[in-house]
């Protein structure tokens, strides 16, 4: 059995920057708990991978994004 | 030298829109460039925060676009951060803006999926 070979969602997508304010875009490429996911699971390449790292945080930081998903303290 | 920047600001949701825009100018004039075009401004509006910031829940979001000398930057961090009505900001290089055309055309097609 071959794992299924995916492509590059953010390239799929012709997105050239990735924009940290677009948290729609972003929030596809967290987890339920708001980690950001491994380009194992993702697919993405490392370029955009670590363009996604850095708009992710900044999304955080801008409270357009959670830090930790679903946490009730 | 001019170098392109971004600031989003998060302004406490009690202001109204005229008090915002006067703090707007305010910090704007600090970094304006002599000849310079007027700051392009976006406001969101108020929205949900996704966890607490000063114990609310909502944020009026600015974000504005301007070119300025980077001298004239640590002057207008100040002012910003001295400033109680705004909850939070951030300020980051702008070298490469995406086009709007590419833009519009990559969120049409994410949005189509879901």
């Amino acid at each position: 059995m071959s794992r299924q070979k995916k492509g590059d969602p953010i390239a799929e997508l012709r997105i050239r920057i990735i924009d940290y304010k677009d948290e729609k875009l972003l929030a596809r490429f967290i987890s339920e708990r708001g980690k950001i996911l491994p380009r194992r699971l993702s697919g993405v390449s490392a370029r955009h991978q670590r363009q996604l790292q850095v708009a992710i945080k900044r999304a955080r930081f801008l409270a357009l994004l959670p830090y930790i998903k679903g946490y009730r303290g | 030298m001019t170098r392109p920047y971004e600031v989003v600001y998060i302004f406490d949701p009690a202001l109204d829109e005229e008090t915002i825009n006067q703090k707007l100018t305010h910090f704007h004039s600090l970094v304006q460039a002599p000849g310079a075009e007027a700051p392009a401004l976006n406001h969101w509006g108020k929205r949900t925060l996704s966890y607490p910031i000063r114990k609310k829940d909502t944020g009026y979001y600015v974000v504005a676009n301007f070119s300025a000398l980077g001298t004239a930057l640590p002057e207008f961090e100040r002012a910003v951060k001295l400033d109680e009505a705004v909850m939070r900001h951030l300020i980051v290089l702008n070298e490469e803006p995406p086009t709007p055309a590419q833009a519009a055309v990559a969120k049409s097609e994410y949005e189509e999926e879901e």
